[in-house]
């Protein structure tokens, strides 16, 4: 199966790979898996506490190429965003930016997931 | 000729069971690749040569499937879950948490090539695996007594995400 132009280049150049101290204040870490193909994706995010804003967002896959390249946008994606934003993005525009071809939209929804699970940690860290 | 919907069992003559005679299975593969290898097929009409083809490929992936067990086990589940809804990713957050970290010390490992860590992690996940493996056919046997037994077939689920997850460190230990 051949891999689209954009999933090789997030691929190639994972963009935000790393990882951000999930003991810090105003950080959210979310981590998910695949149990169909044994991937596990980590992503985490950085908000401003004053407007909600995003200001990082880091990503560390271990999956196959498409689970990386859908993980890589999903960062690109949310740095900027209001949490509130973030929160919306559907892996259906994973599949779309990154023309995935049926039998990987399961790395879209961990992306999507993950994005959500990050987002939730950073919620009930912040209240608590 | 056979047809299209029949399964990997049928197709070879045995029983729906996770427990089958590896013997047996070798030589029922040994007698049908025979039957229906394209070879024998040479002076046949060209119709009956795409039939053999269509068999033997059909009779190599029922093969593969049930001598390996885990591949097996996978396979009599997707038969058993049919119209059945369980929860698919049924794994607890440290175990995805341990995965992860395992699989950055593989990182580590893999770019120090640290031949004895690898070694040793090699060897704690085969016996983990094999534990998981060990499992198998006591749920299996349940299931023949009450197949609508949701409850063994969760864990059964269960015990076959958390094999493919110790199989894709495995995989990435002995592709090196």
């Amino acid at each position: 199966m051949a891999y689209s132009d954009k999933v090789i280049d997030h691929y190639k150049d994972p963009r935000n790979v790393g990882s951000l101290d999930k003991n810090e204040k105003n950080t959210g870490t979310g981590l998910v898996g695949a149990p169909e193909c044994g991937d596990v994706m980590k992503l985490q995010i950085q908000v401003n506490p004053d407007n909600n804003q995003i200001v990082d967002a880091k990503f560390k896959t271990f999956g196959c190429g498409s689970a990386i390249a859908s993980s890589s946008l999903a960062t690109e994606w949310v740095k900027g965003k209001s949490i509130d934003e973030a929160m919306s993005i559907k892996n259906t525009e994973i599949v779309e930016e990154l023309s995935l071809p049926p039998v990987k939209i399961h790395c879209s929804v961990l992306a999507e997931d993950a994005i959500k699970a990050a987002i939730s940690d950073y919620k009930k860290r912040s209240e608590g | 000729m056979i047809s299209d919907d029949i399964d990997h069992f049928e197709l070879m003559g045995l029983p729906q069971s996770f427990e089958i005679d590896s013997e047996k299975l070798e030589d029922l593969y040994q007698n049908l690749s025979l039957e229906m290898h394209p070879d024998f097929y040479g002076t046949s009409t060209k119709e009956k040569k795409i039939l053999s083809e269509k068999s033997s490929v059909m009779l190599n992936a029922a093969y593969s499937t049930l001598r390996e067990p885990v591949s097996r086990a996978r396979y009599l589940m997707s038969i058993l879950t049919r119209g059945v809804s369980l929860k698919k990713d049924d794994l607890p957050e440290d175990f995805l948490q341990e995965m992860f970290s395992l699989q950055e010390s593989l990182d580590e490992m893999l770019e120090s090539c640290d031949q004895s860590a690898l070694c040793k992690m090699n060897e704690d996940l085969l016996k983990r695996s094999n534990l998981i493996q060990s499992n198998f056919a006591s749920l299996f046997k349940k299931l023949e007594t009450s197949p609508e037994n949701t409850e063994t077939l969760q864990q059964l689920q269960k015990h076959l995400n958390t094999e493919r997850y110790l199989r894709r460190l495995l995989d990435r230990i002995n592709s090196k």
